[in-house]
């Protein structure tokens, strides 16, 4: 018995092995690995499926091309189920076992909050993280050197929406319904911003994540007599609402943070979305620029079904663009700090079919501006152009 | 004072709603326990897979995203009872008899891995998507004495009602029935005199996997997606079946209801006027619900089970 | 005579145990480049299983269901990155303030139980996690309220403790404390008292033991060790968010002391590392391998196989792995003395 312990103990004493390093992670001349974590069996899955998807199809055409200087890109994909600690178990798989060269796309605003800790002591980049919160690009925060945002956060596009909505008519009253989470939060502080820099005061009413009945706070937006409504919502929620308030005989003016431009929306509302005004940060996937363009002749190629198009389906497809030019302008020789360095250069690109995208050595935020999207029967139509 | 009052009383009005999805779900829970002392955490699961079956049964009549008239709702409304009675039998079969007598603890658990199990295969089958229902009735609503009710509320109240209805009238006033009860409160006994104890069983779930099939359809319209955490629903209706006494049918109606319109009226007059309500708007249920159990332990028409040693 | 038996603690096995668990780290880093990520899981493993030790008090010993026992840990997680991060409380003393913080609000939870039972009372457990989730966020100055917060790490003595290594020799060595030390309460007076409250609260009362005492105690108890498992889990982290400890979390635990075998100790301990293996391990080595057969969308995959190894294990091996361990034991030992009928 003792002898047995002392020879597992000098055995596993002698299997103390030492690390090996050979240039950055994830990089071999012929393929670069990334690393990506959504939510594939959690609240968010539609979107697990149609992001990585939309992503591979970018992927894919780069690397039938040859690939980035000769090397194949290949994504892998982690289940974080939208849960901050199973995220963080993914992205410490991806990182340590996988060895990928970077990350992208994570999804989920408090997920990257959570793994920033791991992005600082790695030093891995994480490429548009796949939330609009203005967080991602506090770079007082931990780890803000290594991401890089590539969407107009929600604080700003809450700020831009009350300031366009004051321009619409005199002797108005605007409400916020907005989400109570970490996204609800990140919108009020652009509200707050808004709120002192045009001296006007927001009524605020906010539900839970995940609720499906609206009429108590649908009630109270009447009663303050508010005339412009902001939906801090995703798509079921702005639905319930216009429906609610169009039964009540109640039709202010609707208008949407950016996750509310889903086309279900339009879809599902009917009549009561009719002249719903919401965010876009992006080009409109079915519009007819360059890279639109491009995603539609890719998806028929690659025989996407048409339910699967889309704007999730786009916002993977673009934001593969923008990692792929960073990869590029890293150059050959290939390291992580060569990327970062790479996304830096970029300055008013509009590459990647998202809207002029800048980045410096303090400013990670990427996209500024935003576009409007109404509703015009049943049809979605932008109606401003880029609005700071 | 005048716009209050009609402000609570839309509010209520909705809660009323509301809370006729949350009696049909606590009513399935309580079929289960009163006859087979068995927890069914999986009801709001039951419910999600009516509400899918549902859609596709609709779907495949209607083509996508046309309004289905009235005979294709009946239609899915019919499929969906018919798919719950294969279902409930099945689940009978997996779940009641191997754990008829385990502790609590255990059954709880087995069907909470029910639940889970049933939202993965659902997810799996009909992909992760949500699908977007549309209500045969649109958007008609009414207007009665300066209370605004829409049509889909209407159906679903007087649903509700006609159920827990017939459902008491069969437990209390039919041969079945009063068999079932007596099943229910000494399982041996009834045997000796007699009773199909097993068939019992069976018909008791497939009831339950029938009510939560109906609650499904009706809630589909209402809550504009579906997907695969609609389950999660049945969760709040836990606390109503549980307030209006576990054992009880009307006591589901009661529990419910009551649930639904706090929860309406504190989002919406209370929060108004307290700001500080707005952070209890989800939990005030559990509030409501401990709180009751502290004063009343087996809830508010709850009977007092004696145990005996 | 044969109870006995199955009382059988071979105790010499234990110091060889505890060196087997310190030597792991090293075993690892020479097997593999990636020992990091596995030293994580094992990190996560020994949190929870304090966890799961005092739940299985809880609920195994002294029959008490609690369906919201994540909402302790998130309690002893919030409370000490509060009081460390901003009120400046030393990280040692923080680890014995957090979880009485933790304890005590068991305590709170253990009034209700008093009155009901049951099922009642894991749905009061259920809703007072769903509560005190919500109070969390409520409190939003000092939460961040459901954005997540930021922790610092842990110093002791003026060591800070970084990294996946340093890590793993404090959770463990708590987590070995909290073994011994379960085992001990168990064997005590107040084990009994618990055990006897599990199998009939009258018998128990009419044998003179004190329900209100032993019950509050139980929930106090398993409250300090949730309250543990968090501090430790929110300053190895490094981040908290109410988001990770939901209801699915409680029922997580209850799984793996379930599954492990509920009133052993033992068992929650084996059924956590079942359990955290299985979701991180074995369920992704299926799915590679099911990818190459069908392909299915992957979360599902893990999700169901979850349900169901859950729901098996309930129907068919009420026991637990560790009942099943003992069987395989007691086989072995009265072999070839082997009636049929007692191992069905």
């Amino acid at each position: 018995m003792k002898r047995l312990f002392i020879l597992l103990f000098g055995a596993s004493l002698m299997t103390i092995g030492c690390d090996v390093h050979e240039g950055p992670p994830g990089v071999t001349n012929t393929e670069i690995i990334i690393g990506n974590v959504q939510d594939l069996s959690g609240p968010m899955k539609e979107l697990g499926k149609l992001l990585p998807s939309g992503s591979n199809l970018y992927f894919d055409y780069v690397n039938q091309g040859g690939g980035v200087y000769g090397r194949k890109i290949r994504m892998l994909v982690e289940d974080g189920q939208y849960n901050p600690q199973k995220t963080l178990t993914a992205v410490k798989k991806l990182i340590e076992k996988d060895k990928v060269f970077c990350l992208y796309n994570v999804i989920g605003t408090s997920s990257v909050e959570a793994v920033r800790p791991l992005l600082e002591e790695a030093g891995i980049p994480l490429v548009a993280p796949a939330t609009q919160s203005g967080t991602m690009s506090d770079m007082s925060r931990q780890g803000a050197r290594y991401i890089f945002h590539t969407d107009t956060g929600y604080d700003r596009q809450a700020s831009i929406l009350t300031e366009y909505a004051l321009g619409m008519e005199d002797n108005l009253k605007i409400g916020l319904i907005y989400q109570d989470d970490d996204y609800g939060e990140n919108v009020l502080k652009g509200i707050g911003e808004a709120e002192t820099k045009f001296s006007i005061s927001v009524q605020k009413e906010s539900f839970q994540r995940g609720a499906s009945e609206f009429t108590g706070q649908v009630m109270n937006l009447i009663k303050g007599g508010c005339t412009h409504v902001i939906i801090a919502g995703i798509v079921k929620e702005p639905i319930i609402i216009m429906k609610t308030a169009s039964r009540m005989g109640y039709f202010p003016q609707f208008l949407g943070i950016s996750p509310t431009m889903d086309h279900r929306v339009a879809l599902a509302a009917g009549a009561a979305g009719e002249g719903f005004i919401s965010v876009n940060f992006a080009q409109l996937w079915n519009s007819n620029y360059d890279v639109p363009n491009l995603y539609r002749e890719l998806c028929q190629k690659a025989g996407i079904p048409e339910k699967m198009m889309g704007m999730y389906h786009y916002y993977g497809f673009s934001t593969a663009m923008v990692l792929v030019e960073g990869l590029k302008r890293a150059g050959k020789m290939l390291t992580r700090n060569k990327l970062i360095s790479g996304l830096e250069s970029l300055k008013n690109w509009d590459g990647a079919g998202i809207q002029q995208i800048t980045y410096n050595r303090n400013d990670h935020s990427g996209a500024e501006a935003v576009m409007l999207i109404q509703v015009n029967s049943g049809v979605q139509v932008p109606i401003s152009g880029w609005l700071k | 004072m005048n716009t209050l009052i009609t402000d609570l009383s839309q509010e209520i009005v909705s809660g009323i709603a509301l809370g006729s999805i949350y009696a049909l779900i606590a009513l399935g829970f309580i079929l289960i326990f009163k006859a087979t002392e068995v927890v069914n955490f999986a009801q709001g699961e039951l419910m999600m897979v009516g509400a899918y079956v549902n859609f596709f049964i609709i779907q495949r009549f209607t083509g996508d995203m046309n309004v289905p008239t009235g005979w294709y709702f009946l239609m899915g409304l019919i499929g969906s009872i018919l798919f719950a009675i294969v279902f409930g039998w099945f689940l009978d079969l997996v779940i009641n008899r191997p754990m008829r007598d385990e502790p609590v603890f255990s059954i709880i658990m087995a069907t909470i891995s029910m639940g889970i199990m049933l939202r993965a295969l659902v997810s799996m089958v009909a992909g992760t998507e949500s699908l977007v229902p549309l209500s045969p009735f649109g958007d008609a609503h009414f207007k009665i004495i300066g209370v605004i009710i829409s049509m889909l509320d209407l159906i679903i109240i007087i649903g509700t009602v006609v159920l827990v209805s017939a459902f008491y009238y069969f437990f209390n006033k039919t041969r079945w029935g009063i068999v079932m009860q007596a099943t229910s409160e000494d399982p041996i006994a009834a045997q000796l005199m007699g009773v199909p104890v097993k068939r019992v069983y069976s018909l008791v779930w497939i009831f339950a996997a029938i009510v939560a099939a109906i609650s499904g359809v009706l809630l589909s319209p209402r809550a504009s997606l579906i997907d695969t955490n609609m389950g999660l629903l049945g969760l709040k209706a836990f606390p109503a079946a549980v307030l209006g006494g576990f054992g009880s049918i009307p006591g589901a109606i009661i529990g419910g209801i009551i649930l639904g319109v706090i929860e309406t009226v504190s989002m919406g007059t209370l929060s108004f006027h307290f700001h500080w309500v707005k952070e209890i708007n989800d939990i005030i249920v559990w509030i409501v619900l401990i709180a009751v159990l502290m004063i009343r332990p087996n809830g508010i028409m709850g009977m007092e089970k004696i145990k005996k040693v | 005579m044969i109870k006995g038996r199955y009382e059988d603690e071979d105790l010499k096995w234990i110091p060889f145990l505890i060196g087997l668990v310190f030597l792991i780290p090293f075993a690892l880093k020479g097997m593999t480049f990636s020992y990091k990520y596995y030293l994580y899981i094992l990190n996560i493993m020994g949190i929870y299983i304090i966890l799961t030790v005092g739940l299985d008090l809880l609920s195994g010993y002294t029959g008490l269901i609690s369906l919201g026992h994540a909402a302790f840990m998130a309690i002893g997680a919030y409370s000490s990155a509060i009081l460390v991060d901003q009120v400046g409380l030393p990280f040692i003393l923080s680890l014995i303030v957090s979880p009485i913080i933790a304890g005590f609000f068991g305590f709170i939870i253990g009034f209700p139980a008093l009155r009901v039972s049951g099922m009642y009372l894991g749905l009061t457990t259920m809703g007072f996690g769903f509560i005190i989730r919500r109070l969390i966020i409520a409190m939003r100055e000092w939460t961040q309220g459901s954005g997540g917060l930021v922790v610092s790490a842990p110093e002791i003595f003026g060591f800070t403790i970084k990294g996946d290594w340093a890590n793993y020799y404090l959770v463990w060595t708590l987590a070995l404390l909290v073994i011994v030390a379960a085992r001990r309460i168990v064997k005590s007076k107040i084990g009994r008292a618990f055990m006897a409250i599990r199998d009939s609260e009258q018998a128990a009362q009419a044998s003179g033991i004190n329900l209100a005492k032993y019950k509050m105690l139980s929930f106090f108890i398993s409250g300090i060790l949730a309250g543990l498992a968090g501090t430790l889990m929110a300053h190895t982290n490094h981040f908290i968010s109410t988001d990770h400890f939901d209801s699915m979390l409680s029922i997580y635990f209850i799984i793996m002391v379930l599954v492990g075998g509920a009133g052993t100790i033992y068992g929650a301990v084996i059924g956590t590392v079942f359990i955290v293996l299985l979701d991180n391990i074995f369920v992704p080595k299926l799915e590679s391998l099911l990818h190459v057969m069908i392909s299915i969308k992957s979360g599902e995959l893990e999700s169901f196989v979850f349900g169901l190894i859950m729901f098996l294990s309930i129907i068919f091996q009420p026991t637990g792995l560790y009942g099943l361990w003992l069987k395989i034991r007691i086989y072995w030992k009265l072999f070839p003395f082997n009636p049929k009928k007692r191992f069905t």
